[in-house]
């Protein structure tokens, strides 16, 4: 079936008294990269876990490959943990050859700059080493679906680049792709983003659609370390951003006040809101309510 | 997944040694250590007739002391001091057989083979009249909980910062490696102090057994040996990654000394090619103290060697193990902590 | 006070960890080390905190007593709460009473984790933890103040949390020196380090990298040369060393990311493997 790879419909997952997920319906299509943002505690794992067919819904269904995620569908399915699932003490031909066997697929060929590492055990490799095994491993069968849970957390600049050409390829062979990140950079990797909150699904789409009507305001000054500390005591919501100190839904003109007070010389203007600044405005409001 | 778990257990290199090593140590100890009959037993003889009464022995009686201006208390003194066995007085009839009741199975044999000799010797037991098992084994156990509380739990103390990856930031703070280690410790020694103490009223109450020497010098004994344990502990936990391997390790340790320590069959009834593995283990010193003082009542001088033993030990180890462990704290150690997300592969050179 | 590591040299057996780097750390300033696995970036924090021994080199640094460090490993006695965890630790540098109290709150407070208090540190969320690690390393107002990658895999928000709390400890005179995996971060700092396999690649302020970096870079979906281009979002980047790149070619303003993995692919492609 051509159709959707994996669907959540109205999904709900209660602890007890604590709502995880709360009427979650989302969807990955063939060839599509969707992003999954959201804090932590925001429902993110437990919705995969759903998903994955790993716990059960409380109310509401999901659907793998056009049915219940059971052993045979999770056979067309890769996944990556944040863990990276890998053993330590094995070798990395040992542990293709151990994920291969499981999935009952030949066992990968190492492209040429993981060659040297074949015999090595795998708790000895770097950990972009480690990822890229990872990633052969839970590809090696050919899955249609990918969940991917922070596909490139602690790697460095060029290996993650090469980790999203992988994704990227994955999708454009028709595979559909379900990755977590709290790197909001690699949000624009996405083709498609889903931002929980509170086990919500709070915003759906584009980046534009994830920020929503969050703004920004950036201050350029020379006394940034000052400018800084009066704004945060003033309980404004900061960021630094590159040289200039970004304040999210704030008034200009309640800034300037603050500023002058202080006798500081600023010069502010508004800008587009960035996913982070999203985030933060949620986990203020969460922290007041 | 059989080749994927046979794979890891031979780079597993401590569980494979557990396997492979502990049942062929067991096979040999037991082939060549256990053995409750006792060949023979060591014998004094005392009083004027001390020649003759010697020479009439069966060779059972491995007579090495002839004292004929010996006197009873002598002869008491002899067995106190664990200098032998059984020791005959004569002078009366029948002969007064003396047998030293805290080495249980040379005594078991030695009332046995006294029996043959019917009206013509009188036999009390002394230290343990009844013979119980109790009496002799509880002070061995008390060496056992200590030993068993001072290695394995405190290598997994210790252990525990490792995996946790926070000895990397104690190592880096202003405080000294030795305080690091006395915090560490601090706790153990305390509960197995604790331990020790009810244990050994338990021991008292429930079973009757006596408490007939200095209960300080026990403690004394006790505390020395608490620091061997406690040192052994310590360089268990440097030269382990993780709780896992702490607990075998220590294992590995742990079991042959209950086996080989006399505590369950006689060290002297060993074959003498095992029995020198014996008296490498401080839990077998101690013994010696605890039954010495709590059935003999003996004084500490008499039991000057296991002290001896025991305070080199605890210096040794204890020094030895401080001294590793202040590499790990210190630069240039292997100090790469076992986090959630593993690093660069650095090879680390051993300083 | 400026303190540093000066052509520090560094091996682990037959491996050149560090080779001939010179790093400085002014007080009141944040330094960024970037650099992937294996470049050096762990082991050079570790050398100037005085875990790893130098072959080759010297460090200045203040006492342990001023130093304040968090590793990356997770940096947390798990099994006691996050108050005990900074008691203990403020205890170590000779912290007590009132003043112990007082700063407690002031740090947990900046750190958003007043809350957490009394909850155990293994039932912290990963980026709570790293906040807690972080207060156990300026608790005491370090001189120095080393951090190992102390937002990665943290989730936005605390990230943010956690480069405010750099910040205002550089602000307050603090020099503080930080590895990180991502260049956001490198970018809003005042000097930046780009390690690869031991050597520093280039470093200076975000400006000194741009202006001093040469070369075109272009982007394209179909990349000429293969082993210079990557991808970034839905494109390829495609560097010319040389700033020859083909005419017609859309040329782009290079930011740190592309910098740093031009740099890198420039000293791949001319070491022979």
């Amino acid at each position: 079936m051509t159709g959707v790879l994996l669907r959540a419909a109205h999904v709900t997952r209660r602890f007890g008294t604590f709502t995880a997920v709360d009427d979650v319906s989302m969807q990955v299509r063939p060839g599509e990269v969707v992003g999954l943002l959201g804090a932590n505690g925001a429902g993110k794992t437990t919705l995969i876990r759903m998903m994955l067919g790993l716990i059960a819904v409380t109310s509401g269904s999901v659907e793998m490959l056009g049915g219940p995620p059971d052993r045979k569908r999770r056979s067309r399915l890769g996944y990556v943990p944040q863990g990276l699932g890998l053993y330590g003490d094995l070798t990395v031909r040992e542990n293709l050859s151990f994920s291969a066997r499981a999935y009952g697929t030949a066992e990968p060929a190492l492209p040429a700059e993981l060659t040297r590492h074949a015999g090595a055990l795998v708790g000895d490799l770097p950990r972009g080493v480690q990822r890229q095994v990872a990633f052969l491993a839970a590809l090696a069968h050919s899955p249609e679906v990918l969940v991917l849970d922070e596909p490139t957390s602690g790697v460095d600049v060029l290996a993650r680049a090469s980790l999203w050409d992988t994704i990227r390829a994955q999708a454009d062979h028709g595979a559909g792709i379900l990755a977590t990140t709290h790197y909001m950079q690699e949000a624009q990797q996405c083709d498609r983003l889903l931002l929980m909150a509170d086990g919500r699904l709070v915003a759906e789409g584009s980046e534009a659609d994830i920020v929503g009507s969050t703004t920004a305001v950036a201050v350029r000054t020379d006394d940034w370390a000052q400018a800084f500390a009066v704004l945060n005591a003033a309980g404004a919501p900061v960021m630094l951003a590159g040289r200039a100190i970004r304040v999210a839904n704030a008034d200009p003109a309640e800034l300037a006040e603050v500023l002058e007070a202080a006798g500081i010389e600023a010069s502010l203007q508004p800008v587009p809101a960035t996913i982070e600044e999203r985030m933060l405005m949620l986990a203020r409001a969460a922290e007041t309510s | 997944m059989i080749l994927k778990e046979f794979r890891e257990l031979v780079r597993d290199r401590r569980t494979l040694g557990l396997l492979v090593m502990m049942p062929l140590l067991l096979l040999v100890i037991f082939g060549y250590a256990a053995n409750f009959y006792v060949s023979s037993v060591r014998a004094a003889v005392v009083g004027p007739q001390a020649s003759q009464v010697a020479a009439m022995l069966p060779s059972f009686f491995d007579v090495t002391v002839t004292e004929p201006s010996g006197t009873q208390a002598d002869a008491e003194m002899l067995l106190q001091d664990n200098k032998v066995d059984v020791a005959f007085v004569t002078g009366e009839t029948p002969v007064l057989a003396l047998v030293n009741g805290s080495n249980l199975f040379a005594a078991q044999s030695t009332v046995a083979a006294l029996n043959k000799a019917g009206s013509q010797v009188k036999t009390q037991v002394l230290y343990n009249p009844d013979l119980k098992t109790s009496w002799v084994m509880v002070p061995a156990i008390i060496g056992l909980i200590l030993t068993f509380i001072g290695t394995i739990v405190t290598s997994i103390g210790l252990v525990r910062e490792r995996e946790a990856g926070t000895l990397e930031q104690l190592a880096v703070m202003p405080i000294k490696p030795s305080r690091v280690i006395l915090g560490k410790i601090a706790p153990y020694f305390l509960v197995a102090s604790l331990d020790m103490l009810i244990v050994t009223v338990l021991g008292i109450a429930l079973f009757g057994v006596p408490f007939n020497g200095n209960p300080f010098a026990f403690v004394l004994g006790a505390g020395i040996f608490l620091f061997v344990v406690l040192g052994l502990g310590v360089a268990i936990s440097t030269i382990s990654q993780t709780s896992g391997q702490a607990i075998q390790t220590a294992i590995f340790f742990l079991v042959p000394q209950v086996l080989l320590s006399g505590m369950v069959f006689p060290l002297y009834a060993m074959a003498a090619g095992v029995r020198w593995i014996g008296y490498l283990f401080p839990l077998t010193y101690f013994i010696m103290i605890s039954q010495g003082i709590m059935l003999r009542g003996a004084p500490i001088t008499s039991l000057w060697l296991p002290f001896v033993v025991l305070t080199v030990m605890a210096v040794v180890v204890f020094t030895g193990a401080t001294l590793r462990f202040r590499r790990d704290l210190a630069p240039g150690g292997p100090g790469s902590p076992a986090g959630q997300q593993p690093s660069a592969a650095e090879t680390v050179s051993t300083a | 006070m400026t303190y540093a590591v000066r052509s520090a040299t560094v091996r682990f057996g037959s491996t050149l960890a560090l080779d001939d780097v010179t790093v400085e750390v002014p007080g009141g300033s944040v330094v960024a080390v970037v650099g992937g696995d294996g470049a050096g970036k762990s082991t050079l924090l570790r050398a100037l905190v005085g875990e790893v021994p130098l072959d080759a080199g010297t460090i200045e640094a203040p006492p342990r007593q001023r130093l304040g460090y968090l590793p990356a490993s997770s940096g947390s006695w798990a099994a006691l709460t996050v108050t005990q965890n900074i008691d203990f630790v403020a205890g170590i540098y000779g912290l007590a009473g009132e003043e112990l109290a007082a700063r407690r709150a002031e740090l947990l407070d900046r750190a958003s984790l007043t809350p957490a208090a009394g909850r155990l540190a293994s039932q912290l969320s990963g980026g709570m933890r790293r906040k807690l690690g972080f207060v156990m390393a300026i608790v005491h107002r370090p001189a120095l103040l080393i951090l190992d990658e102390p937002s990665t895999g943290v989730d936005p928000v605390s990230r943010i949390d956690l480069w405010r709390l750099a910040s205002e400890a550089a602000a307050s005179g603090a020099a503080v020196l930080m590895s990180t995996t991502y260049l956001d971060e490198a970018e809003r700092a005042a000097h930046l380090v780009v390690l690869d396999s031991g050597r520093v690649l280039i470093q200076g302020s975000y400006d000194d990298v741009r202006a001093g970096f040469s070369g075109a870079l272009t982007q394209t979906s179909e990349p000429v040369r293969i082993q210079w281009a990557w991808r970034r979002g839905r494109v390829q980047h495609e560097y010319w060393p040389g700033a020859d790149p083909p005419p017609g070619a859309a040329i782009v303003v290079p930011d740190l990311e592309d910098i740093v993995i031009a740099l890198s692919l420039a000293r791949r492609n001319a070491v022979p493997s």
